[in-house]
């Protein structure tokens, strides 16, 4: 049998360079890949739902309802969220607006519904005070 | 042979590239097992209470920080039948005995109240009522209404007796601008105690800090745009180690009639809402019972009495924010806070 000559070596390592340099090329400069903004709603202490704030195109409402019966209307928006009706009696849920942010969730103590944004990138920021 | 080197001088240069590539897009370092992050979230004194504290001890710590505040809550509650500081506004005259929880806040609140010349009085609850901040049914109460329940305030009237308290007939104290800073101060002790060295505790908009975070850095927190209808809209960023800060706004509760807004921190001298050009008062402190006190009493005061109180008190600082979008800060946060730029605030660093 013919032994394979340079020329063979030198074809085959040529390609698996070139196949390794355009995989690294690649994975150096896709973009890191971005969670969220994505909002998590608790219901009761469990997750009720998750939704990717990023892939929302159109505003949309949809209603939840408590263990004690109470609801809450939760609009959805590109990139934010609120409750833009509640049937509790304070109404700080609805007088939080929209969140975008992950340092600070809404709450709805009556209903014990808590919305809260993670967001891949991160705010930088811990907490808020006011 | 030369090729054969050659081609391996290569293809070592091709993987590199090729690993290099695979390492890049992760940027966050691997968190130390030994400072992971421990979170608790519960719900007490009427709000969304979240514990972060780090390391071997974090979780057993923050389950104890939760329970004391529940534990708190059920004890100071001004609408809890069970809760100490009802039976206390329930005596109609008669002695009361206390635990040690309501008795340290008592003293606390007799003693920001002399200090600030009365500008922090926890005897105002009938006032709160009769303005309809406790329902949310607002009202404008006449003035011979103010006048008889004012009568009946006055935080120098508590007698306290070793463990036993007397409140003259008809008062009624409520801890609502002190119990969120003392729960989370004792919070803070009873991590402590638990050999925690960094944790972050927020008892809604009430903040207090152990340490700095565990890469070394400080906690960044920020301070609400009072201007703004969203809660989440911030003004600037506070940078804080092994320390509480504690914010008192006028858009937190209120309501509007004929263009006055009313808001829900009343002022002992009127018992009417405050009325002054200042929309927000943080206050920054070892003490998260002190902040909190300070930061209704500072509000009460308005700009000029609160920076003269701060001038000749000293031991906290202060942000000051003004309806003309001005913002004052004491020359030791200077350093700490950055203004968000876009907003039209204006920042001015005090002279001591």
């Amino acid at each position: 049998m013919k032994k394979p000559s340079n020329r063979f070596w030198a074809l085959l390592l040529g390609g698996i360079l070139l196949l390794c340099v355009a995989a690294g090329v690649y994975l150096y400069t896709r973009p890191a890949p971005t969670v969220g903004p994505v909002a998590i709603i608790s219901l009761d202490g469990e997750i009720y739902d998750t939704i990717d704030l990023g892939a929302v195109e159109e505003e949309y409402t949809f209603t939840v309802t408590g263990k004690i019966g109470l609801t809450n209307d939760i609009e959805v928006a590109p990139g934010k969220i609120r409750v833009c009706r509640a049937d509790c009696p304070d109404q700080i849920c609805v007088g939080q607006g929209w969140l975008d942010t992950d340092f600070i969730p809404i709450a709805c103590l009556p209903n014990t519904l808590v919305i809260q944004v993670v967001d891949g990138e991160g705010s930088g920021i811990d907490s808020m005070v006011g | 042979m030369k090729l054969k080197h050659l081609m391996s001088g290569l293809l070592a240069l091709s993987l590199l590239a090729g690993c290099t590539g695979g390492i890049a897009p992760s940027p966050t370092p691997s968190v130390s097992q030994e400072m992971e992050a421990h979170n608790k979230d519960t719900f007490a004194m009427d709000t969304l209470m979240s514990f972060t504290a780090y390391g071997p001890q974090g979780q057993a710590a923050v389950e104890t920080a939760a329970k004391e505040v529940v534990k708190l809550d059920q004890l100071l509650s001004v609408t809890g039948e069970d809760s100490e500081v009802w039976a206390l506004n329930h005596a109609q005259g008669q002695p009361t005995v206390m635990g040690e929880d309501a008795l340290a806040l008592l003293t606390a609140a007799q003693a920001l109240g002399r200090a600030t010349d009365g500008a922090l009085d926890v005897t105002l609850y009938p006032l709160v009522k009769a303005w309809g901040f406790t329902t949310g049914s607002y009202q404008i109460p006449g003035k011979d209404t103010i006048a008889a329940l004012l009568e009946n305030t006055g935080y120098d009237e508590i007698a306290i007796d070793g463990d036993t308290v007397t409140l003259p007939q008809g008062m009624e104290v409520d801890f609502g601008a002190l119990a969120k800073g003392y729960a989370g101060e004792k919070c803070v002790k009873l991590l402590r105690e638990q050999g925690v060295t960094s944790a972050i505790l927020r008892l809604s908009g009430n903040i207090q800090t152990i340490g700095a975070k565990p890469d070394g850095s400080p906690w960044r927190i920020a301070i609400r745009d009072p201007e703004s209808i969203n809660n989440s809209d911030y003004l600037g960023v506070l940078e804080l180690v092994d320390q509480a800060a504690v914010t008192s706004g006028n858009y937190e509760r209120y309501f509007e009639y004929d263009g006055v807004r009313y808001c829900h921190i009343m002022d002992p001298s009127t018992g009417a809402p405050t009325q002054n050009p200042l929309t927000s008062v943080t206050i920054v402190g070892p003490s998260g019972t002190a902040c909190d006190g300070l930061s209704t009493a500072l509000f009460v005061m308005g700009r000029d009495r609160a920076l003269e109180y701060w001038r000749s008190a000293g031991g906290f600082e202060v942000i000051l924010v003004e309806q003309d979008k001005n913002v004052w800060i004491t020359p030791g946060l200077a350093d700490q806070f950055s203004l968000k730029d876009g907003l039209g605030y204006t920042l001015n660093i005090l002279e001591e």
